[in-house]
Parts: structure tokens; sequence; C-alpha cells
């Protein structure tokens, strides 16, 4: 998520700046000095090299000290290489410089967020959303710190303040629809997520999403429907596809769904989910040592997932192996699955 | 071509030579060459048609052996079949009846009259259902038009056959187990009762070893016994005889325990038609079974019973009576306090039809019943039903489901307190011999496995999260209750007590029982349904009174508490918490909750009146040191105001309140926080 935020960062500071790359003349003024320097400096961030970008921003802003394009992109190469102080140093001054810079307060929020201190970050959103209500970015920004704060409810109103600013913002969609999906609107989510798809619709993520909205609202032909169509654009995207072997199973297709987790396996032969499925169909077969056998792969694969010694309980009781199947029940609460704690009470008990 | 036509033609035929036999009556010319063995056989045909002649079905399996005989010289007479099948359908081993009844059909359609509806009654037993109703249906179509009673009787099975086929689409997930050689031997070994935790079985065998020396008369087998076997951790040990005086001579059988094991109902088909005796737990032996009285015994059959959760009252199975609906019945009658049983009360519809009623059993959860009944819903014979008392009302049985109950009889089936673990009888499957007990083990709806899946919830978020997505939870509902056991002993000597062990509902200030500690072993016994605030309080003469309180919510799942208690005597220095004073929240006023302890204080207090006490009140460490301090002295001087304001002298009475400077547990969990905050009291002098 972070490394997101960094690359969004540069991403937003580029189409800032690039395009003002600056005409130098032959005899240097300082000013023009200070602008060949920004224009090597900006090069250098482009390729990565912090260092030498933050050396020439500096020496433009020696040369031009109210240079203010100079300080953002020498905030941008600090935050890159975790130098919090000096970034957010630079994009205060910034700030001092040009006070109603809206984006000058977009960037010191992500600055802030490299930095893990979501309170600035929020503080410097909404100082940004302040002095330009229409900003869609920061908008959409907020609703995302608000999503993992696990405040929803804030969080669609700032994904809808986003997507009024800006009609086609399908990310905005997307996150708009996961935050309704996790106040259990999902009605609302599935037209989200369907918004985002007819806005973008090469995102095999967005696709995989609406099949998850689609299957816990218990129209699994469409969630299968759904999860087959994020394949298609990616081939490779295995979550979709174990996704979709676990919409087969509660579809009563066993057979599919086995098949699905075979293809994940293919695709990545150490997948934990998989071989979880795995042991879910053959709870479903009444195959129960299979069953045994593949929860305990799953297990060896991941240690904590928590699901697969539930399953592998399920089996052991029904290999009548009493009190291995309360071990892994027991295991499978301390791993986050409530589900497991009715069995303790009602099975677990001589 | 010529080759395929040979293989054919005997394809087609061999079933027509195998099936088509011929039926062969016990004459010379049948067997020209066997005429001593006719002769016997015909001798054995005869006794066996002597005991059948008497038209009497529950006689008709002592003509089995006979007819047997006969059967092994003649397998092929339709009638001798007919009969067999006939006979054993008349026993616990009605599966024998099959090959009987069907080889008969076989050999001559037209046998008996009757001949459809038993080939209908053992496809029946089999669960095959669609056959069954066939069959049952050509038999009502032969009936005439007088012949109603037949009808109702043929229509009745096909109803039970069109529930069994519902019933079994959605069959009940068990495991049965066998419970062991400890218990079940080669002999019947049937009507399994427990106590409540399911620690100690008492079940009614015909082995050898019992009171009564000699067979049966009817059965030539040992007469049945009472015996008994107590839980070693999972295993039970070996089954002893329960001796006299509970067994005496001829049939003894067990019908139920008390909730606490220390009352058995006991049933002697000699005495009227079938009486219940109760016999009392003193120390470690039995008294002599005493009839239960004329409320309860009647010139009917009394069969079955069951205690309500707290000895109150006593639900049992009778015929005859003028208030019943048909058949066995079942009655309620209220114990008084002195232990005479009042008058009985049928229960009426929809627990009491037309039809049998049988083993009765009451939960220790106070509110449901469990019976077995062949009126409208069964699939055939009894079958166990279950319902509940709600406002006052049973609700509509509901049948317990397949393979919970077959097509044969169902009754005499036991749940334990957990409403998981059932213990019944059953000869259908291969055991020990004989009937078997089995521990059926109820799983309920199927478990659903859990999947993993993944999203990408946030577009802008590379890194999948994991959204663990969770089936509804699918599990057997267990009674909503509690369960409350332990020892009772001497703090200091650690002396095994027999005490009184009441049982107080506090909010409405009412004593709902009393039980005892065994005087052996201490133990005791107590069941709590959920749904209420209980004071329990054990005394006995010369030790201070012990308190604990249980508050059980109504939704509560089974949970069995082991709670030893320690009595101390009335001595200088004897602390006792008081568990069952409540105050408001942040308050020093006493909760009316707190009415039954207080009473019980009061009375220790005039039974001893020299002693002198401290009544200290304590708190949790939440709150600073300050207010806490100030928050027990006021409840510490609300309750010696309390016991002034009812008469005990203040001179005896100090007021001390300790704040949280005394906790007795940790202050980090809400159960610890839960101990510390509690009154005591402490005698000063006595």
């Amino acid at each position: 998520m972070k490394k997101l935020f960094i690359a969004l960062l540069c991403t937003f500071s580029y189409s800032l700046f690039s395009q003002d790359t600056v005409k130098v003349a032959s005899m240097l003024t300082p000013d023009q000095q200070a602008e060949l320097d920004y224009n090597s400096g900006l090069e250098k961030l482009k390729n990565n090299d912090y260092t030498s970008a933050i050396d020439f921003f500096t020496k433009s802003i020696v040369n031009k000290p109210t240079f203010d394009k100079a300080l953002t992109n020498r905030a941008v190469a600090l935050t890159q290489a975790k130098r919090y102080v000096e970034a957010c140093s630079d994009i205060n001054t910034v700030i001092k410089l040009t006070p109603k810079n809206a984006d000058a307060y977009f960037t010191k929020s992500l600055i802030f967020f490299n930095e893990g201190k979501k309170d600035s970050q929020l503080v410097a959103l909404d100082k940004c959303i302040g002095l330009n209500p229409n900003h869609a970015e920061a908008s959409y920004y907020k609703g995302l710190l608000m999503y993992e704060n696990g405040e929803y409810k804030l969080a669609v109103e700032s994904y809808n303040k986003a997507i009024l600013a800006k009609a086609d913002y399908a990310y905005a969609y997307n996150d708009r629809a996961s935050a309704k999906r996790a106040m259990d609107d999902l009605s609302g989510a599935i037209a989200d997520y369907e918004k985002a798809i007819s806005l973008d619709a090469n995102q095999a993520f967005v696709y995989n999403n609406l099949g998850s909205a689609y299957r816990e609202n218990k129209n699994l032909p469409k969630a299968i429907e759904s999860f087959g169509k994020a394949l298609q654009i990616n081939p490779k995207y295995f979550i979709a596809q174990n996704n979709r072997g676990a919409a087969a199973l509660e579809n009563g297709n066993a057979k599919n769904a086995q098949t699905d987790f075979e293809e994940v396996l293919k695709k990545d032969p150490n997948n934990s989910s998989a071989y979880n499925g795995l042991a879910s169909v053959a709870i479903k077969n009444k195959e129960y040592q299979k069953a045994k056998d593949m929860s305990t792969k799953a297990i060896q694969l991941n240690a904590k997932n928590g699901p697969a010694y539930y399953n592998r309980g399920i089996a052991k009781q029904m290999l009548r192996e009493e009190e291995g199947c309360c071990q892994d029940w027991k295991k499978a609460v301390e791993l986050g699955v409530s589900a497991a704690k009715s069995f303790i009470n009602t099975d677990c008990s001589e | 071509m010529k080759k395929l036509f040979y293989i054919l033609l005997t394809v087609f035929t061999l079933p027509l030579f195998n099936f088509a036999q011929q039926n062969v009556e016990f004459e010379k010319k049948n067997f020209p060459d066997r005429k001593d063995e006719l002769k016997e056989a015909i001798k054995e045909l005869r006794e066996g048609d002597a005991i059948w002649d008497l038209q009497q079905p529950n006689v008709y399996p002592v003509a089995i052996p006979h007819y047997l005989a006969a059967q092994k010289f003649n397998p092929n007479n339709a009638q001798l079949n007919y009969r067999i099948g006939v006979a054993y359908l008349q026993t616990h081993e009605k599966g024998k009846a099959y090959d009987y009844i069907t080889k008969a059909y076989n050999l001559n359609p037209a046998v008996d009259e009757k001949i459809r509806f038993y080939t209908g009654w053992v496809y029946h037993l089999r669960s095959e259902w669609d056959k069954a109703i066939t069959e049952y249906q050509g038999y009502a179509a032969t009936l005439g038009g007088k012949q109603k009673e037949e009808l109702a009787k043929a229509n009745k099975r096909i109803e039970e056959c069109r529930t069994g086929i519902e019933l079994a689409k959605n069959p009940i997930r068990v495991f049965i187990d066998n419970v062991g050689p400890e218990i079940n031997s080669s002999y019947s070994d049937y009507s399994p009762v427990i106590t409540a935790d399911e620690s100690l079985m008492m079940f009614t065998s015909r082995r050898p070893g019992g009171v009564s020396s000699g067979l049966s008369e009817e059965d030539n087998l040992p007469y049945e016994d009472i015996w008994v076997s107590t839980k070693n951790g999972k295993k039970w040990t070996n089954a002893r005889n329960i001796g006299t005086p509970v067994n005496l001579e001829l049939h003894n059988a067990a019908i139920c325990l008390s909730p606490d094991g220390q009352k058995l109902i006991t049933y002697d088909g000699a005495k009227q038609g079938g009486d219940l005796f109760i016999s009392e737990l003193m120390g470690l032996t039995w008294t002599k079974p005493e009839p239960l009285g004329k409320a309860i015994n009647t010139e009917g059959h009394e069969s079955s019973a069951s205690f309500s959760y707290d000895g109150k009252d006593l639900y049992f199975v009778s015929t005859d009576r003028k208030d019943g609906l048909g058949g066995h019945d079942i009655y309620v009658s209220h114990i008084s306090e002195k232990g005479k049983f009042e008058k009985a009360v049928n229960l009426g519809p929809p627990i009491n039809t037309p039809y049998d009623e049988d083993g009765v059993y009451m939960m220790p959860d106070g509110k449901t019943m469990y019976y077995s009944s062949k009126g409208p819903g069964s699939i055939g014979g009894y079958d166990i039903f279950k319902t509940t008392l709600e406002n006052g009302k049973w609700t509509q049985p509901i049948n317990m489901g397949i393979p919970i109950n077959t097509p044969d009889d169902d009754v005499f089936f036991v749940l334990a307190a957990n409403g998981r673990h059932a213990f019944y009888a059953s000869a259908s499957m291969k055991g020990y011999g004989g009937q078997d007990i089995y521990r059926l083990t109820i799983l309920g709806p199927e478990k659903q496995p859990l999947l993993n899946t993944e999203d990408q919830l946030l577009a802008m978020a590379a890194n999948p999260i994991s959204n663990l997505k969770t089936e509804a939870a699918v599990a057997a509902t267990g009674p909503k209750m509690a369960l409350l056991k332990g020892v009772i002993t001497d703090e200091k000597t650690k002396e095994i007590l027999e005490a009184s062990i009441d049982l107080f509902d506090n909010e409405k200030n009412v004593l709902l029982a009393t039980f005892k500690s065994n005087s052996s072993t201490g133990r005791y016994l107590v069941t709590l349904p959920a749904g209420r605030n209980y004071g329990i309080a054990v005394r006995k003469d010369g030790y201070l009174f012990h308190s604990e309180n249980f508050i059980i919510d109504i939704n509560a799942d089974y949970i069995e508490y082991t709670k030893d208690v320690a009595l101390k005597k009335v001595e200088v220095g004897s602390v006792i918490v008081l568990r069952n004073i409540f105050f408001d929240f942040d308050k020093a006023t006493i909760r009316p909750e707190s009415a039954s302890e207080l009473d019980r204080l009061i009375k220790l207090l005039t039974e001893n009146p020299t002693i002198k006490i401290e009544l200290g009140s304590h708190t949790d460490s939440k709150g600073s040191d300050e207010y806490n301090m100030k928050l027990s002295d006021n409840r510490s001087k609300s309750v010696v105001d309390y016991l002034i304001a009812k008469g005990i002298p203040a001179d005896r009475l100090t007021a001390k309140g300790y704040g949280e400077t005394k906790p007795i547990d940790t202050n980090d969990t809400d159960e610890g926080r839960q101990n510390n905050r509690r009154t005591e009291f402490k005698i000063l002098s006595k």
C-alpha cells in the first residue's frame, strides 16, 4: 500500500510539474541556473536517482529560494529517500510561499502517509479540500483513509465528493462499492462495481470484487460469471480463480470447484487457500480422509489459515478423531474464525 | 445366432425356475422317503398351531421354535412361513419376519386374507416406503365396507410411510455407538436411565447373575433385573447388579432416576397390571422400592415416569383412566411438600392422542419433554417426539426424525442434560446379543466447509486483503440450562457431609427446590434451567451456610459447573461470602433479589443468639481508592441497617468497608472483578 502511495506521489508530482520544464538561456542568471538545475533534478527523479535529484533541486533552490516547483519536487525526492522531516519542511515553505496552494497540501498529505502519520495526513487533506472542494484526488484519498479507519460511512461521503468532482473516476466507484459492502449495502456495492466496469472494463480486480459482492448476495451464478470475466482479462489472476472455485462449491458444483482449485495450484503451487478449497470439496463429497490431508497441507503452507483448521476439525470429527477436531476448532477460533466457537460449545463437551 | 438364442433363453428362464416355487403341504406324498422326519415335523407344527390357535398375538412368539423346526423340514409351506413371519412381528426381532412373509406371499399370494398387510409391514420395517404403501393399499382394497377398523389401520400405516418418505429427505446426522461390553451382554440389555451429567447409568438386563434364580416361563430366559454402571473418565465401569432390595424375585426394571440421581423409579409388571415404585439412595444403598400410591398406580398399566427438574412433579404413563384419550396416555402428578403424589392430570392433546404414548422423559431444563407416540406423525410403531412448555402450553410435538426414529418401536430414549447424547436400546444392529444399549451423538445439521477468498477491495491497494467469508454456523442446539455438581465436605476435617441444597429464584424470592447431597459420597447434582437468577444455599446444622449465585441467561448454551463446597463450622473467625446480596449499580441500595440471602442470615443470627458478626463489604479496583472505600462502607452499613430493622440487636453487628484493599481474585478480568465485589460476614465472638 505504502509503495503505491510513493508511486502515486511521484506520478502526481510529475504530472504537476513535468510540463513546466523551464527554457534555459545561454547567459545564465541565478534564476536561469536554478531552472537548469531544476530540470536536471527532475530527470534524476524520473530515473529514481533520489540523491542526485535532491542535489540538483538544492542547487536550484540556492539560486532561487522562492522556486516553489523545485521545493515541491525536492520534497518528493526527500520522501522517496525517507527523509520525511526535510520533505515536510520543503512543502511547508511552498505553503508559506503560496498559502492557497491546494496541491501543496495534497502533497503534504502524501508525505504524512509515507511517514505513517494518519492524523496529520487527514489534516492536510482537509486543508486541501477546504481550499479546493473539487479536488477529486484529495476527496478520494480521504475516502481511502476513512475506509482504512473502518469509518465506512465517512468513506462513502468522501468518495461521493470525489465522484462529484470527477464523474468518470472509476477507482472511486470501486472503492465506494467496497465501503458499501462493508456496510452490508450489497445492492449499492454491486451498482458501483458495475459503474466502475462501465468506465474501465479492463480491470480484472473490479470484476473480482463484483463477483465477491454477488457471492455475498447469494447470487452465485452472477458471481461465477464475474470471476470468469476477471480471468478472461487476466488468466493468471489466481485470486479470481480461487474465488470462482469457492462460488462454484457453494453453488453445488463440486466438480467445477475442484477444477478451479487445481488450476490455482498449477499457477501458484504453494497456495494454501486452494488446498483449503480442495479440503472443502472433499468435505462436500464426504471424503473426510482426503479433506483432512488437504487441510493439513493448507496449514503446512500457511500456519495462520484459520478456515483450514476449521475444515480439518470437521474432517477429524467425521473420522471420529474427537480430541483432534476440538483442538483444531480451538486453533481456528484463535485465528479469528468465530464460527468454530459454536462447535466447541456443542461438540466438544463430553 | 443359435448360441445367442440359447444364452438369452437361459437368462430369461433361470429366474422363472428360481422363483416359481410351489407350495408344499405336509403330506406323505410330498415326502415319500422321509416318513419319520415328516411325523416329527407335523408334531412340531401342531404344537405351534396349538399356541397359534389361542389367537393371542402376544403369545405367538412362543410358537416360533416349533414352527422353525417344522420349517427346517419343509421350507416351502406358505402357511407355515406366514405364521413364523407374523410371530416374529410380535417380537423385538421383527426384521426376521421379512424372509418368511415374502416367501409365504411368493408361495401362495392367497395364503391368508392379511398377507398383503403383513407384506406391507415387512417392507415398512425396511423403510421401503413405496413398496409398503402398494401392499397396504392392496390390502385396503380387499376390505369390505364393514371392516372400518382394519381400513383405518391400513390407512394409518400408509400415512406413516408417507411421513417416512418426507422425513427421510432430511435425515438427522448422528453417530451411533454401542456403549460396550462393560454394559451390554450377550442377553438383552435395555431401558437405560442416566443421571443428568451422564455419570451413572442404570438399565434392565435379562442376563444371568440376577437376584432371581431360574428362568422365566414366558421365554425361558433369566428374569429382568436392574444393573448399574458408573462412568470412569470416558469409559463405563463393568455393570453390577444393583442387588436387593431394589431387585426382588422375578422381573424388575429401571424406569427413571431423579435429576440428582438420588431417587429411582422402578417397574413391577406383576402388580395390578404393572405398577411403579420408588426407591431412594441412602448413602450407598437403595431403599426397598415402595409403590407410588393410588394417585399414580391403578388397575391399568403404569409403564414409564420422569421427574421434573426440581423433583416437584412426576410425569408418568398410565392406561384405563376415565380421562384417558385412548391407549397409554401421559399424566402429571404434583408432589406435595410432604412428598404425597397429588391427583394425576392428563396432559391432553396435542401430546396425548387416541393412540399409545409412552417413554416420557422430562429434560432437566424444566420445559422440554421427550416421549414416544404411535399417534399422528409417527413413521411406524412408537416414534420419539419433542415438545416444549411455552406460556403454560405444550407446543405441537415434533418428530425427532430419521434415523433416531425407525419404522419399529422407538421408545425409552433418554437424553443427557447436554442435549447431545441420547441412550436407547436396539436389536436392529449387530451388537453383543439380543437388545444392546447404544449412545447416540446428535451432530446437528451438516457443518459447511469454510473457504478462503480474497478481494482487492481498494483500487489503489495492490496488496490483496484477506476476506474470510464464513457460512452461518450450523450446530445442534443444546438445551438452555446449566448443571451444577460437586462434593460437600467439612472445611477442616474434609469429612463427607450430607447437606441440604436450597435452590432459590432470587428475583421472585421463592424456594424452587431442595436437594440433598449423598451421605456417603457428598456428591450433589442440581440442574438450573436458563433464564433465572439463582441463589444457592448449602446448609447443614452446626455449620454456616454457603451461598452461590448463578445467573443463567435465557440464551445461554449448556454448561456444567463443578463447585465443591467446604462448609465451615459456626466458630469465631469463620468468614462466609454472601454471594446473593446485590446492590444498585454504584450505590449502597440493597436490591430486592437479596431478600432470600438476608433472610438466611437473619435465621442464622436468630438460631445462634450469642454470636456477634462483622459485615464487610468489598469492591473491585475500578474507581479511586477513596471512592471505593466510601462505597463499601455505605454498603456494609446498609446491610447492618437492614438486619437491625429486622430485629437483630445493633450491638451484635459491626459494619466495615474494605474498599479494594482485600481482593480475593485478579482485578484484570470481569470474572475476577465480580469475585472481588462481595459482601462477607465474619464471626467475631460466640
